[in-house]
């Protein structure tokens, strides 16, 4: 008895492998159908979950709409990573071990994409971010598969310092980065332009999860009239406003992509720039405004890029069912490379450079007005 | 001079919060020998109520009750609801394991604290919650002395802080309650058997060390404006440090160690930057413990063999 129980669960064990190696087990039928899966890697718990969030409600939208115009039948597997690149490991490790799933939306911090990057690449399994900006994470070669839909910090670094170089013209400044490599790095970019433009930097650091500032903004000197802020969280920024408010600071905010936050961060002045569009200003992207207000209420700058990264990944997929394929993680890497959407979400062609990056990429400036309105400015 | 007068009101008022939370974590660990690591999430929950009480009495822009009131029932509700929470924490999750041993009550905390974390993020949702104290109480309603600022919440914030811990001092030194919990704190064994209720005791203890901290998650909602489900990590971490360094059991303790972590940080960042507040205050952390193991106003326990 017991050895026939040993030998069912050995049999059923070697049916289940067998079932794990193969990646297509009825081709045609599946290419017929187009019933794949996919994953979704993002911040959906922890610190910066409002983002994390965000992103998944756009990708949710993404596959739901591509499904209907495409007669897909794609399904959405999240995966939290709370931007912690151990967490980002643990949940690429089960997406790559699920062999229904052919590709990943995300993660969102440059720090995961640097962990998961050799897991993806080993599975051959593409992975498109909508936040991850290094520029390292396209230049270093370890991230064959990997794709991103912003473009990287070495467009938005020294685009920021040079405009506030040349336009707000402060003889010394305050930056403060917020112990993120995300932050981190661009202040690393930001700092030597400051300095060579003569500029007298106070670089200081504050943790994302702190919410009193106004030690730090006692520290700021009437000849500090700029203060660069390139965080993730709009609330903090505010804050970090009404401490300036409260002792009587007149420097200008100038802050990155996580203070893009209208409803949030409203401080009059400020200046934001984020790698994403506002695409409430795109008149094409009116319906979809519509659909992910009415679905999940206000939103920002983080869901459009995850909007437009889960869209090149569903096209790719209906790419290779039109072809008469079942999709794989070969011939949907494949697709992706190919990409050449005329138009997106944010308002411009989506196609990549041999490396991942967008081509033509590009950062968009933003000043808010005395009502906490955010106008698009030429950079 | 004046730059040193602002960073000390910054340092009081951010240590001030430091210590009524500290307070909670010194008088749990003084009666139970627990580290009870969910207590900075209790803040959180405080910090919540505030927010929604300014939401359900018409926003921040749009009140309908005098401000006063809405304070009032602010830290009030806090307060009672904090303080039950913390109450049926005790009951539920730690009195059962009171003979355990002591790692087992320990991991729960960490397991209740990570449990009121996610209930947060499921019921509240994962954005910031913003006050807009601005709104409904102005920054010009303080006082200025030459170019340093106290705002009107920052000087509610000290008074009340100070109040606090003045009642929570005499309340331990002169009230039967507090006799009682001087007394379970010592020898509950010995207390039980002097007709002490012990578990109502410890109760009693649970509920003003979470009212502190609900109150507390109040003030710095009011403070910093800012309200999110993981808030309360950093500043348990912060207030068990002021705890350790005033000498973990003590009620003066905490409120010095607070104070001191308060107005170090302030000082390091006005100072020397920003960049070496952690490092240095977990240093003076070290220090202390290595100089004064039980904190600088601990006692050393005698231990019977």
């Amino acid at each position: 008895m017991k050895a026939r129980v040993i030998a069912a669960a050995v049999a059923v064990g070697a049916l289940s492998l067998a079932g794990c190696g193969s990646s297509s087990p009825s081709g045609s039928a599946a290419a017929k159908s187009c019933t794949t899966t996919i994953g979704m890697e993002g911040p959906l718990t922890g610190p910066v979950a409002s983002l994390g969030q965000e992103q998944l409600h756009f990708a949710e939208l993404a596959v739901a709409n591509d499904n209907k115009a495409n007669h897909t039948k794609i399904s959405l597997v999240q995966g939290d990573t709370q931007l912690n690149p151990a967490d980002a490991t643990t949940v690429t490790k089960e997406f790559v071990s699920n062999s229904k799933m052919v590709a990943v939306v995300g993660p969102a911090g440059s720090q995961e994409v640097e962990a998961v990057g050799p897991l993806f690449a080993r599975a051959g399994m593409a992975f498109i971010s909508g936040s991850a900006t290094d520029p390292s994470l396209t230049t270093s070669g370890k991230n064959p598969t990997f794709f991103r839909t912003v473009s990287n910090d070495n467009v938005q670094g020294p685009q920021d310092a040079h405009y506030i170089i040349n336009t707000l013209k402060p003889k010394a400044l305050m930056i403060v980065d917020d112990e993120e490599s995300y932050s981190t790095d661009l202040v690393s970019i930001m700092i030597p332009i400051f300095k060579a433009a003569g500029i007298k930097v106070d670089h200081e650091s504050v943790s994302q999860s702190v919410t009193d500032f106004s030690s730090l903004v006692a520290k700021i000197t009437p000849a500090e009239t700029v203060v660069v802020l390139p965080w993730q969280i709009a609330a903090n920024a505010q804050q970090f406003g009404r401490d300036m408010a409260q002792e009587h600071k007149k420097a200008v905010i100038f802050g990155t992509d996580g203070l893009y936050s209208p409803g949030t961060f409203e401080i009059a002045g400020s200046y934001v720039s984020s790698f994403g569009p506002d695409i409430h200003t795109i008149p094409a992207d009116a319906s979809l405004v519509a659909q992910a207000q009415a679905k999940y209420g206000s939103f920002g700058t983080f869901g459009p890029p995850v909007y437009a990264a889960t869209h090149v990944v569903d096209e790719a997929i209906a790419a290779v069912c039109k072809g008469g394929h079942a999709p794989t993680r070969a011939n949907v890497l494949a697709a992706i490379k190919k990409t050449n959407e005329s138009t997106s979400i944010l308002g411009k062609p989506i196609s990549f450079t041999a490396h991942g990056d967008p081509k033509n990429g590009q950062f968009f400036l933003f000043k808010i007005n005395s009502k906490g309105t955010y106008n698009n400015i030429p950079y | 001079m004046s730059f040193f007068l602002q960073e000390l009101v910054n340092g009081v008022t951010t240590g001030a919060l430091y210590a009524l939370i500290a307070l909670g974590f010194s008088m749990v660990y003084g009666v139970l020998k627990l580290l009870n690591f969910a207590h900075g999430d209790l803040y959180m929950v405080g910090g919540y109520i505030g927010f929604f009480i300014i939401r359900w009495f018409g926003g921040a822009a749009k009140l309908f009750i005098p401000v006063p009131l809405l304070v009032t029932i602010m830290f009030v509700a806090a307060a009672v609801v904090v303080g039950g929470l913390g109450v049926a924490m005790e009951r539920f999750a730690y009195r059962p394991l009171r003979n355990a041993p002591r790692i087992a009550p320990l991991i729960t905390a960490i397991g209740i604290s990570f449990f009121l974390e996610n209930a947060a993020l499921l019921l509240f949702g994962a954005q910031y919650r913003v006050y807009n104290t601005p709104d409904f109480i102005s920054y010009s309603s303080g006082i200025q002395i030459g170019s340093v600022s106290i705002d009107s919440v920052q000087i509610m914030v000290l008074v009340m802080g100070l109040f606090i811990m003045i009642g929570l001092q005499q309340l331990i030194n002169r009230t039967k309650l507090g006799k009682q919990m001087r007394a379970v704190a010592a020898d509950r064994e010995a207390a039980e058997m002097f007709g002490i209720n012990v578990n109502f005791t410890i109760a009693a203890v649970f509920f003003l060390g979470s009212a502190l901290a609900g109150v507390a998650g109040v003030m710095a909602g009011l403070l910093f404006n800012t309200v999110y489900n993981t808030i309360g990590f950093l500043a348990g971490l912060k207030a068990f440090t002021a705890a350790v360094v005033g000498g973990i059991g003590s009620i003066p303790g905490a409120m010095l160690g607070g104070l001191m972590i308060g107005i170090a940080e302030s000082f390091i960042t006005g100072y020397i930057s920003s960049i070496y507040v952690d490092l240095i205050v977990f240093g003076i952390l070290i220090v202390v413990m290595l100089v004064r193991p039980t904190g600088l106003l601990g006692r050393a326990q005698l231990q019977k063999v």
